[in-house]
């Protein structure tokens, strides 16, 4: 539904976006995941044909974006990441020009502002002047205006930006009952957004692509890297060795807790691999005295920190 | 052309949902009943010549308010990101947006018909002069139009659109005195040529000439042009 294929983008000669390939396809939501100017937005834009492209190629809906965007428009339901929206107009009449515009036959707008309105929960400002709405109503309108005609891709940048727990909470129940016939590329910064949502999620940095996978992928290949941490009262040499002989344990740091002079926290570079924590525990309450074990779980903020962070320092030494 | 006709009916809705519409209409009317009273009642002559020569200079400062809002204004407000990405040609914008414009003009121009009652309840004007008259007046007005847009589309501020047109249109309109100071013919046609007051002179004494009527045309054409190849190079 989504195909970008090395899409890069220079602003002179500044490269704003490195070569970034990858596609959405029906019925998934993919989440757009980097910090603010990471080439989230840019990227959004290229693929709803506001700016094309240095090089490479984007395909929406099967048209190429660079020949046939206006066929593509049809198809794209773009909320762009400060709703664009007409002060002086009234809801209804912007929905008017929208639906108009985007060919829905003049028949069927009536009922297709009507589906929008209800979807997007706007029944209560209807009528009212956009400069009147509050800034939830108006994150809504602009997630209402791509919604109408009968897209196939849903564009959105940003779109819980600003919006109120519980309109986060439709919001959400609005794309996902719209991803799940149809392809859906969410920008963000939000972790939990993406866990809740996104079947996939991308990870941009620096206008590169650093990793596609689905949430529990990403953690699955990270946890190879995971540690387990533990307080245990012990002397401190034969506790490290006996934790460095548990297969699976691949380093173990030990420090002495502040006040304790045989309270140790400990901890241990695991392998992912089930039972684990047992196998340690087992062997530190056998002999001393264990008061804590934890498995640090990668949380995706974790996962999200390690791939952005690890471009950083890769950047700031080259 | 649902889109075109779409875009323009936004425009015409824009300006008479804020105050822009009122206030250029009544600024303009406020402002030609002025000089028509002092042209008539001073001179005592019943004819529209004089008040004509004084709208198109009165044009030149209203036009850049009509103009100004319409691509600037879709940057600041972030809509230009809207009507690029829906299914609509960058010419479908800029004619649409015209025609906008172009609507402005024809309601400024027929509330300043008001002036020809007591004219003809009371005189004996040349009605052939006065069409020609307002046929030039409305030329004039169009490429004065298409020359605020184009200006409006190269910048995010709507100050600083209306501040370029505004130069640029009485560069125009006055360049044609610069014809005494060239000694050499080519000059002196090329500047009489490019002259709007020149071209609109010959309106007001009745005149409909072919070259001054393509003259407006293409100017207008050429700048919406340019405005529609800028539009497709932004992206």
């Amino acid at each position: 539904m989504i195909a970008l294929e090395s899409v890069s983008k220079r602003y002179g000669s500044k490269t704003i976006i490195h070569d970034v390939s990858f596609t959405v396809g029906t019925g998934e939501i993919v989440g757009f995941l980097g910090p603010n100017g990471a080439g989230k937005t840019t990227t959004m834009r290229m693929i709803a044909g506001y700016t094309t492209p240095s090089s490479g190629n984007i395909r929406v809906a099967g048209f190429d974006m660079a020949t046939q965007n206006e066929d593509a428009a049809c198809k794209i339901g773009y909320v762009p990441e400060i709703p664009p929206l007409y002060d002086v107009l009234d809801v209804s009449a912007y929905l008017m020009f929208v639906a108009t515009v985007k060919g829905v036959p003049r028949r069927a707008i009536r009922a297709d502002l009507d589906r929008v309105i209800t979807a997007c929960r706007l029944e209560a400002v209807a009528t009212r002047e956009i400069y009147k709405l509050s800034k939830g109503y108006r994150q809504r309108l602009g997630l209402a205006q791509a919604l109408l005609g009968k897209p196939e891709v849903l564009l959105l940048d940003e779109p819980t930006a600003g919006l109120d727990p519980g309109q986060i909470q439709e919001t959400r129940e609005v794309i996902r009952a719209f991803g799940e016939k149809h392809s859906v590329l969410l920008s963000t910064h939000i972790l939990p957004e993406v866990t809740l949502i996104c079947a996939r999620v991308a990870i941009i940095n620096h206008g590169r692509l650093l990793a596609i996978d689905s949430p529990s992928g990403l953690q699955q290949a990270s946890e190879q890297t995971n540690s387990v941490t533990l307080d245990a009262t012990a002397p401190e040499q034969p506790l490290r060795e006996a934790l460095a002989s548990i297969e699976g344990v691949n380093a173990v740091s030990v420090r002495t807790l502040p006040g304790h002079e045989s309270l140790h926290r400990v901890e241990c570079q695991v392998d992912a691999r089930d039972g684990i924590e047992a196998r340690i525990a087992r062997a530190v309450a056998g002999r001393w005295e264990l008061h804590r074990l934890e498995r640090q779980q990668p949380t995706l903020e974790n996962i999200f920190l390690r791939y952005v962070g690890a471009r950083q320092l890769d950047g700031a030494r080259a | 052309m649902r889109g075109l006709l779409a875009i323009y009916r936004k425009e015409v809705a824009t300006y008479f949902r804020s105050p822009i519409a009122y206030y250029v209409i009544s600024v303009f009317l406020l402002g030609t009943g002025y000089f028509f009273l002092y042209n008539v009642f001073m001179t005592g002559i019943g004819t529209m010549n004089e008040t004509f020569q004084n709208m198109g200079v009165l044009l030149l400062t209203v036009i850049p308010l009509i103009t100004m809002r319409l691509f600037s204004g879709e940057y600041n407000a972030r809509t230009m990101e809207l009507l690029m990405t829906l299914p609509l040609k960058p010419w479908q914008i800029v004619i649409g947006k015209y025609m906008g414009a172009l609507t402005m003009l024809v309601l400024m121009t027929a509330a300043t018909c008001i002036n020809l009652i007591p004219l003809y309840l009371y005189g004996n004007p040349e009605t052939t002069t006065i069409a020609s008259g307002y046929i030039g007046f409305l030329l004039l007005g169009m490429a004065c139009l298409a020359i605020g847009q184009l200006f409006s589309s190269l910048t995010q501020n709507q100050i600083i659109a209306a501040l370029i047109t505004v130069p640029v249109l009485i560069g125009f309109w006055f360049i044609g005195h610069l014809q005494s100071f060239q000694s050499s013919y080519l000059l002196r046609s090329l500047f009489g040529y490019l002259s709007f007051s020149q071209h609109f002179a010959d309106f007001i004494r009745g005149l409909i000439r072919s070259e001054a009527v393509v003259f407006y045309l293409v100017v207008s054409a050429i700048a919406l042009m340019l405005n529609t190849s800028y539009l497709q190079w932004r992206r």
